[in-house]
């Protein structure tokens, strides 16, 4: 019975430590290999540029006017870091077509005014964008398409 | 263990209440919070099953699948780990439903991180909640104590054991502090030394803060602040990293804890601030409670209530 209750109580004593290597190993492999639950925590640690490319998908109205949309209505979610990854893959992957008519699908209903939906990148220099409200620097658009009735 | 007879039948280690005690308190907190997380993203985790099948990318445990999951799967698994949860955190039978809801509540969650974004707030509540699978967590505030439940006592069925809980404690407590050293490390890694000056660190805020604009997603009303005041940078860097990279520093001690315990509660409140971003675990103290005496806490409320 005694060696049983060692051995169990050894076990138990290593748990701590396997956790620890279980944890931390991510941190040992590639950065950019993230998963889950184990993770490189890869969050805020890129060194970014103050002039970004944000994408995003807007909307336009009869007058030409711009409108933001909302995660909701670009993903179907209320994430906008999934939104973001979103329309960030389908560009990468040359899905923008996709993405517009899905994202102009779902503003039908919500957004009456808007006519037309762009999936676009926006070129910001983010620091004084955020710091003095300065302008985007330009956009570039990869797909464009009508609101259907 | 209840008894000073029963002690000395276990040898000479016998066994440490306070462990079980506070195995008991985070059964309870730890298992609620993913039950209500699951019930409150429901509705969430049910929209994505209409997302076009290009979107999935799965991740960890469904890496394997070629498609996503049909609506009937995902409903079934988000009741299951909400009934699971309720069971585990109540301590009912406790050795199949702590396992059930560890391994239902992390494919849950994997399924949210499995279209083209991995969040990074879940991650420390899926390997806690594997640890309490294992762990004697059901000791004290369980209903299979029936009327023991209520004032914290241990069931029969588990005296004998030799089994103090502690181990799983510090398990748990290590898996906190390494999940920031990791992430101490990535910036280190990824945005090198140049992390520590803090333009890094102005850069990101700015960064997250005009994405969510253009997403028409709620800004932090800080954030223009802190970059117009960049001196702050500097030393909001030298604060995080020294939470993240020095989080070990909290095993040392009950006071190291608690200390780190609130540093790293500011930090999230920080994250909070500036980027809006919420990490409901860590900013409810939950991420934390391994490494506090609430089981010291608890006895207080007793004894100011007899």
């Amino acid at each position: 019975m005694a060696p049983l209750v060692n051995q169990a109580r050894t076990w138990r004593r290593a748990v701590p430590v396997l956790v620890a290597v279980i944890v931390l190993a991510p941190a040992f492999g590639d950065p950019g290999a993230d998963s889950f639950p184990l993770s490189t925590y890869p969050m805020f640690s890129a060194n970014r540029p103050s002039r970004a490319d944000l994408v995003t998908v807007v909307g336009v109205t009869s007058v030409g006017a711009m409108v933001r949309l909302s995660p909701e209505l670009i993903a179907g979610s209320d994430e906008p870091i999934l939104a973001a990854a979103t329309v960030a893959d389908s560009i990468r992957r040359s899905q923008s077509d996709e993405l517009c008519a899905e994202v102009a699908a779902r503003v039908r209903t919500e957004k009456p005014g808007v006519v037309e939906v762009v999936v676009r990148t926006e070129h910001v220099d983010v620091v004084a964008h955020i710091a003095d409200d300065a302008d985007p620097m330009g956009s570039t658009e990869h797909a464009r398409c009508p609101v259907p009735p | 263990m209840t008894t000073s007879g029963s002690a000395i039948e276990l040898g000479p280690v016998g066994i440490d209440e306070p462990f079980l005690r506070r195995l008991g308190l985070i059964r309870i907190l730890v298992a609620s919070y993913a039950t209500v997380w699951t019930a409150v993203r429901a509705p969430h985790l049910f929209d994505m099953v209409a997302f076009a099948d290009r979107r999935f990318d799965p991740v960890g445990i469904l890496a394997p699948l070629n498609g996503p999951p049909g609506r009937a799967v995902v409903v079934t698994v988000v009741v299951a780990t909400c009934v699971c949860g309720v069971a585990a955190a109540a301590g009912w039978r406790y050795r199949v439903t702590a396992p059930a809801l560890a391994v239902l509540f992390l494919v849950t969650t994997t399924y949210r991180h499995s279209w083209g974004q991995i969040f990074h707030t879940e991650n420390l509540t899926a390997i806690h909640l594997a640890i309490l699978a294992l762990a004697p967590a059901d000791r004290y505030w369980a209903l299979h104590l029936g009327p023991d439940a209520a004032t914290g006592s241990m069931a029969n069925d588990t005296a004998g054991t030799t089994d103090d809980g502690g181990w799983a404690v510090r398990a748990l407590a290590v898996a906190t502090v390494a999940g920031y050293v990791v992430a101490g490390v990535a910036k280190l890694r990824n945005g090198g030394w140049a992390w520590i000056d803090g333009e890094v660190l102005v850069h990101q805020v700015a960064f997250d803060n005009a994405r969510k604009e253009v997403l028409g997603d709620v800004m932090s009303p800080v954030a223009g602040f802190f970059i117009e005041h960049r001196g702050l940078a500097r030393p909001a860097v030298l604060a995080s990293m020294a939470v993240e990279l020095g989080a070990p520093l909290a095993l040392l001690g009950r006071r190291a804890g608690m200390t780190w315990s609130l540093a790293a509660w500011g930090f999230h409140m920080a994250i909070l601030a500036l980027m809006a971003i919420v990490f409901p675990y860590h900013l409810l103290g939950l991420a934390m409670i391994p490494l506090l005496p609430l089981e010291e806490w608890t006895a207080r409320k007793h004894v100011i209530a007899l």
